[in-house]
């Protein structure tokens, strides 16, 4: 066990102890996955370690936005931004503790509370896994387990491609569309139009998502990035006001050649009863 | 704050100004910004990472079918339907469409695949006249082909993009059928379709829609006649649009949405008469191929282990390989 362990809880340092060694009584893996992910993950040369969680209760600040215009809400963006990667980092941290190479089958949640509209749970969640012959080729940036949303199976079909995932990484922005003034609104009566302000305000907000991802997959030095989700979405915020959030795994070609599987075909199905 | 606080740095009003702006100038003249373009083409020319919305199953298919993710694409338009829904989807989704081509054209790109369509809508009864058409796509680049000033866009997956290609098949773009059509009652033009003398005002259409043709008291079966003139009219002027636009780009078009609706509008004071209306929407991806020449898959038989040896089912059957 490493540094890492520093600010882990007690409790959390005792379950991941009993995580890791599998060959002392008691040792015991958990994951999330599935039996074909189990089967795919051991057939790529890995091993379940153990379920690794974050979450990052967070009250997010207030912030008005000018009726008429369009704008980031940079309060908002900063908060989701960050409660995000509170949430991944405290996963990676447990991942760490596990000498983990990385962690598959990701997701980040986000839960919006009943009782307070400020206030949003952000939860990432995931599968800690190890590389069977501890083969140091996998591990993500700076040495520290590589995180990503892919299944075991996409992790396996990842590596016969030759790639390795580095980190999962996102972009998000939070926007306030402008309200349509009356006299605006009265003069598209009854013709069908391009309202031009709403248009590009979904533009920018989308491109500045998407810019921000791709950006932190450059910090990442990663060749590309697969699987790759745009969500919408709008956590009890006032109307007007929507979130653009692009998440994917970073991934980069696989620099080893003695951890480089032999080159595979694979064909495509057609199932019949689509 | 962690990596990335630089997006959130001080200047950033003055910077959003700038960027709304050029925002303004560029979609006003059909065009993109330079902040844009510029991402674009670092993106393309291998600068940036890429960017793809497959799975690595599907990407590793593309890789070996000489088929290179670049990034991804978007497009959307914000309309507002003064005298038609029906034809503001038309409208909404080519322009988006035009958008997102557009950004490909930027990238160099032979193909967009995996183009998914996404209407927003703003809560609140005022906003139920506007919506968004968005569009988001993958660009690829083919190798072996020169940069496309004309790519080609697909709403189907990169390896339908590919089964299609290899079966001399190209999906070439977004063929849309949008129509719709009013039936006012007690206008004398129906006469057909209100055998009880129904279609004369105040004879409880207000329970037409809840009762059904032949409103309360109604006692045999029997076609709405008029209605179904009505439906099969609207349905069939809008799948021949969708084939005139798939005529001009294709040879033929594959399924992918239909959607129809029937609405009955009750009297009110603008108009004495019970409404409805009927709208079709027909979407689906256009394709070029010549019939002439098809080629035999050659099936083989597997079973999907994920679930017990059943036929896949529709849900389960993305980046299947």
């Amino acid at each position: 066990m490493t540094d890492a362990l520093e600010g882990l809880p007690q409790h959390a340092i005792e379950r991941l102890k009993g995580l890791r060694d599998t060959s002392r009584r008691g040792g015991i893996f958990t994951s999330d996955f599935s039996v074909n992910e189990f089967l795919m993950v051991g057939e790529a040369g890995f091993e379940p370690l153990g379920l690794v969680v974050g979450s990052c209760i967070y009250h997010t600040g207030i912030q008005y936005a000018a009726w008429a215009k369009n704008q980031e809400m940079s309060v908002l963006s900063q908060a989701m931004y960050e409660a995000r990667e509170l949430a991944m980092t405290r996963m990676e941290e447990e991942a760490q503790a596990l000498l983990a190479d990385g962690v598959v089958g990701v997701r980040l949640e986000v839960k919006r509370m009943d009782w307070d509209k400020d206030i949003l749970e952000f939860l990432a969640i995931g599968t800690a896994i190890a590389h069977r012959q501890g083969h140091p080729g996998f591990k993500g940036v700076n040495g520290k387990p590589f995180t990503s949303d892919l299944s075991g199976q996409d992790l396996w079909m990842l590596l016969q491609s030759g790639y390795r995932p580095l980190a999962m990484v996102m972009g998000s922005c939070v926007y306030h569309v402008a309200h349509q003034g009356v006299f605006r609104s009265l003069g598209n009566i009854g013709r069908n139009v391009e309202i031009p302000q709403f248009t590009q305000a979904m533009y920018d907000a989308r491109e500045l998502a998407m810019e921000r991802m791709q950006h932190e997959a450059q910090e990442a030095a990663a060749e590309g990035v697969v699987g790759v989700q745009l969500h919408e979405g709008s956590h009890n915020w006032q109307p007007h006001v929507i979130e653009f959030f692009a998440i994917g795994t970073a991934v980069k070609a696989i620099e080893d050649a003695a951890i480089i599987p032999e080159k595979m075909t694979p064909q495509i199905v057609i199932p019949v009863n689509d | 704050m962690g990596r990335f606080s630089d997006l959130f740095g001080n200047s950033a009003n003055a910077q959003a100004t700038a960027r709304a702006a050029e925002w303004e100038t560029a979609l006003g003249r059909n065009d993109l910004p330079g902040f844009v373009k510029e991402r674009l083409r670092e993106t393309a020319e291998k600068r940036r990472p890429w960017v793809s919305t497959s799975a690595p199953g599907s990407l590793l298919a593309q890789r070996l079918r000489g088929v290179r993710p670049v990034g991804m694409v978007s497009g959307n338009c914000w309309f507002h339907y003064g005298y038609s829904w029906t034809e503001g989807h038309y409208q909404g989704w080519k322009t988006a469409i035009e958008r997102l081509w557009q950004e490909a054209v930027l990238m160099g790109a032979n193909a967009v695949v995996d183009v998914t369509m996404r209407i927003r809508r703003m809560p609140g009864p005022e906003n139920i006249e506007h919506m968004d058409y968005g569009v988001v796509g993958t660009a690829v680049r083919l190798d072996g082909l020169p940069e496309s000033i004309n790519p080609a866009v697909a709403t189907v997956s990169a390896l339908e993009f590919l089964r299609l290609l290899e079966a001399g098949i190209v999906p070439v773009g977004v063929a849309i059928g949008a129509q719709y059509d009013w039936l006012t009652l007690g206008t004398g033009l129906n006469m057909n379709m209100a055998p009880f003398g129904m279609n004369a005002p105040g004879m409880g259409m207000g329970n037409m829609g809840a009762n059904g043709p032949m409103g309360v008291g109604s006692w045999w079966n029997q076609e709405w006649v008029a209605l179904s003139k009505l439906a099969e009219r609207v349905r069939r002027q809008a799948i021949g649009q969708m084939r005139d636009d798939g005529l001009r780009i294709g040879s033929g078009v594959l399924g992918q949405t239909q959607h129809s609706e029937l609405l009955n509008f009750p009297a009110d004071q603008e108009n004495p008469y019970p409404r409805f209306l009927m709208r079709h929407i027909a979407i689906g991806t256009a394709i070029l191929h010549d019939g002439r020449a098809v080629k035999p898959l050659g099936v083989v038989p597997v079973i999907n282990a994920g679930n017990d040896g059943r036929l896949i089912p529709r849900n389960k059957s993305k980046g299947v390989i």
